[in-house]
């Protein structure tokens, strides 16, 4: 059980005009048996940030604190904290069941112990049938189960996770999704897991961390992050198809502001009206979701959008329409309900929930408050 | 195989044709002397009157198994390979180890190092006879300043075995090198970063990663070394001739000697068969190990 705090930790890696700040500065306060996911693109910074904390990697600059200790200069074998690799690292020439057992050997766990968390581990992962073979035996998904056990018999303060359900195919991976979450329910421990799979970091986490350039972006209850993104980065990552960004134009439309675009009109309801006035006559990003266009008016302020059907996306339960803008406008994606009589090329009328747009500052890419 | 096309038989013809020059020529250096020592081992043949008139049958191996002299150098040879690839090893390892560690600076050392392997034995030799001159030589000049009685490097029995151990360490402990550090830097990262965060000490990581991982190559490394240093006879022949005695009288200068100084070749012929024997046993073993480290 352990809480974690990252105080502007940087990393660095060379010296001098070659140096690359793979983590710059970041601020993190991860609670005692939180559930905490890192989401960025490759490249963002996210394992060298988990390694940092089991301390692989060395902290250039900044403080990182365990369970309110600096542990900046700590041994990783006195963190006790245990890590789960994206390529599992195994160790090749011992057996499943050595391989569970060694962290707790070098820590002199007494034998019956071993064999007894071995076991029930090896129950919960039902790996029990592989224990005497080697990982070159295995399945990947029993390699990815085998290195999960491994963390799981050490029993540590909290648990690393990288990418550990990237190598899986589709199938296996929201099982094991679906497992991770039950065992963190279970154990209660403080785990952080790192991915760059939107789906997962919805679905999983207690509070999502999304990371860009060796920055933080946003740090929220993935609900909340989905709701209020911070900015267009954070609007365009979550969520498959992603948030429609449009160009656009704020202009006084009689009493009121519109959002003006090609093809696009969207009245400003009273509620934003004062947080978007300074922007009256300056360009402005709209951001409208697919789920939160409609075939028929809803909400309490509905603005009508006429387009044409590029292309229909059946997906069963609903339909993704990626529609075009008249007048040379851009193209937007709307989730509809399966049931419909789309076709391509045809002309339809789609309402969009002005309540729900969002606007976004094209210069710092950042979400206007309102 | 049970089908073989026109085409096939015609490129196997065809490879053949190319490697027949090879062959031929391997078999008239190689094989030819092989069987002709081999035949020559179940006669008693001098060089005095040659000929092969006087078949003995196993005579000429039962003498030598029986010949004081032969199990004295089998005896001497055994202890020289031991002591030669086990200390070869250690240091090796522990070379190659460090090398692999090392941050800047790997390919100066690694050149360095491979200098003595690029020496001829002969020379090898030469140049050490000549540092170890009991009166002429810089080591025992050098021990002199600091007040250390000259020492005679290659006139005392015990010293000169010895002597040429280190030597032959000299010479030939960068090929360990080479291969381990090969082996070294081939492992897998990733296990010891999961053994770090398991706890692991670097001494610890050593034993159960390391090593255990490390196995194939050793096992390769140590065999080569073993077959090449039972051969061992240039270093012999130029420092010290066997001698002082028989303190140095390695398995292979011994059967030279009892070929051309004895002149009793069937004995001899008899004598090299048994190490080839020895040798193609190791060789075996190798090809086995080498399979293994494929997989
Ligand atoms: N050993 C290294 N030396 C130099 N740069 C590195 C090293 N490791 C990672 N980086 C750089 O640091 C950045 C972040 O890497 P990483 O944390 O692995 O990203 P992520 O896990 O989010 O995909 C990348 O730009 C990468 O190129
Ligand atoms: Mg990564």
């Amino acid at each position: 059980m352990a809480s974690i705090q990252l105080n502007s930790v940087s990393r660095i890696y060379g010296q001098g005009a070659s140096a690359v700040h793979a983590v710059k500065g970041i601020d993190l306060q991860i609670e005692d048996g939180e559930f905490m996911i890192f989401l960025g693109p490759s490249g963002c910074g996210k394992s060298t940030t988990l390694r940092m904390i089991a301390g692989l990697e060395p902290v250039s600059q900044g403080d990182l604190l365990i369970d309110g200790q600096r542990v900046n200069d700590v041994d990783p074998a006195e963190r006790d904290l245990a890590i789960v690799f994206q390529n599992y690292a195994l160790y090749p020439h011992m057996s499943v069941r050595q391989n569970m057992a060694f962290g707790l050997k070098l820590r002199g766990t007494p034998g019956p112990e071993i064999e007894s968390r071995i076991a029930g581990v090896a129950e919960t992962l039902g790996i029990r049938p592989l224990l005497d073979r080697k990982p070159s035996q295995l399945s990947g998904g029993q390699r990815q189960r085998v290195a999960l056990g491994r963390a799981l018999v050490r029993e540590p303060r909290a648990f690393l996770l990288d990418e550990p359900l990237s190598n899986l195919d589709a199938k296996l991976r929201s099982v094991m999704r679906t497992e991770l979450i039950k065992l963190h329910r279970k154990l209660g421990t403080t785990m952080i897991h790192v991915t760059h799979d939107q789906v997962e970091a919805m679905t999983m986490g207690t509070r999502i961390c999304i990371m860009r350039g060796g920055e933080i972006v946003q740090v929220g209850k993935p609900q909340d992050v989905y709701r209020d993104p911070a900015d267009t980065f954070v609007a365009g990552f979550l969520a498959t198809p992603p948030m429609n960004l449009i160009p656009a134009r704020i202009e006084a439309a009689g009493e009121g502001l519109a959002v003006i675009a090609p093809g696009l009109s969207v009245p400003v309801p009273e509620a934003y009206r004062a947080a978007y006035a300074p922007y009256t006559g300056r360009e402005v990003i709209l951001g409208i979701r697919p789920e939160d266009l409609f075939e028929t008016p809803e909400g309490a302020a509905p603005a009508a959008i006429d387009c044409s059907i590029e292309t229909v996306e059946a997906l069963g339960p609903e339909t993704i329409l990626n529609v075009k803008l008249g007048q040379g406008g851009s193209e937007l994606a709307a989730r509809l309900p399966a049931e419909g009589d789309w076709e391509v090329a045809r002309q339809i009328r789609l309402f969009a929930d002005s309540l729900r747009m969002h606007l976004f500052d094209p210069e710092t890419t950042r979400k206007i408050a309102r | 195989m049970a089908h073989v096309t026109t085409m096939e038989r015609e490129n196997r013809r065809f490879g053949w044709l190319l490697t027949a020059p090879g062959l031929v020529l391997l078999a008239a250096v190689v094989l030819f002397p092989i069987v002709w020592a081999g035949i020559t081992s179940f006669f008693n043949y001098s060089l005095i009157f040659p000929g092969y008139d006087d078949f003995a049958g196993l005579g000429n191996y039962a003498k030598a198994a029986d010949d004081g002299e032969f199990l004295h150098s089998a005896w001497i040879t055994l202890l020289f390979v031991v002591a030669v690839v086990g200390i070869q090893f250690v240091a090796g390892f522990v070379v190659a180890l460090m090398l692999n560690d090392a941050r800047r600076g790997k390919t100066v050392y690694y050149l360095i190092l491979l200098c003595p392997l690029l020496i001829n034995p002969v020379v090898v030799g030469l140049m050490w006879r000549m540092i170890l001159h009991p009166t002429l030589g810089i080591v025992n000049w050098l021990l002199g300043t600091v007040g250390i009685e000259p020492v005679n490097w290659l006139g005392a029995p015990d010293m000169a075995f010895w002597t040429v151990v280190l030597v032959d360490i000299w010479h030939q402990v960068s090929f360990m090198v080479v291969l381990l550090l090969a082996g070294l830097s081939a492992l897998p990262a990733e296990p010891y970063e999961a053994a770090r965060v398991d706890g692991a000490t670097p001494f610890q990581r050593f034993w159960h990663i390391t090593l255990p991982m490390m196995k194939p190559v050793i096992v390769v490394t140590l065999l080569i070394r073993m077959i090449f240093a039972i051969k061992t006879y240039d270093i012999i022949y130029i420092m010290t001739r066997g001698g002082p005695g028989v303190a140095t009288d390695l398995i292979s200068y011994f059967i030279y000697r009892r070929a051309f100084v004895s002149l009793d070749l069937g004995e001899a012929c008899a004598m090299a068969a048994m190490l080839l024997i020895v040798i193609a046993g190791l060789t075996a073993v190798l090809w086995r190990s080498m399979r293994q480290v494929q997989d």
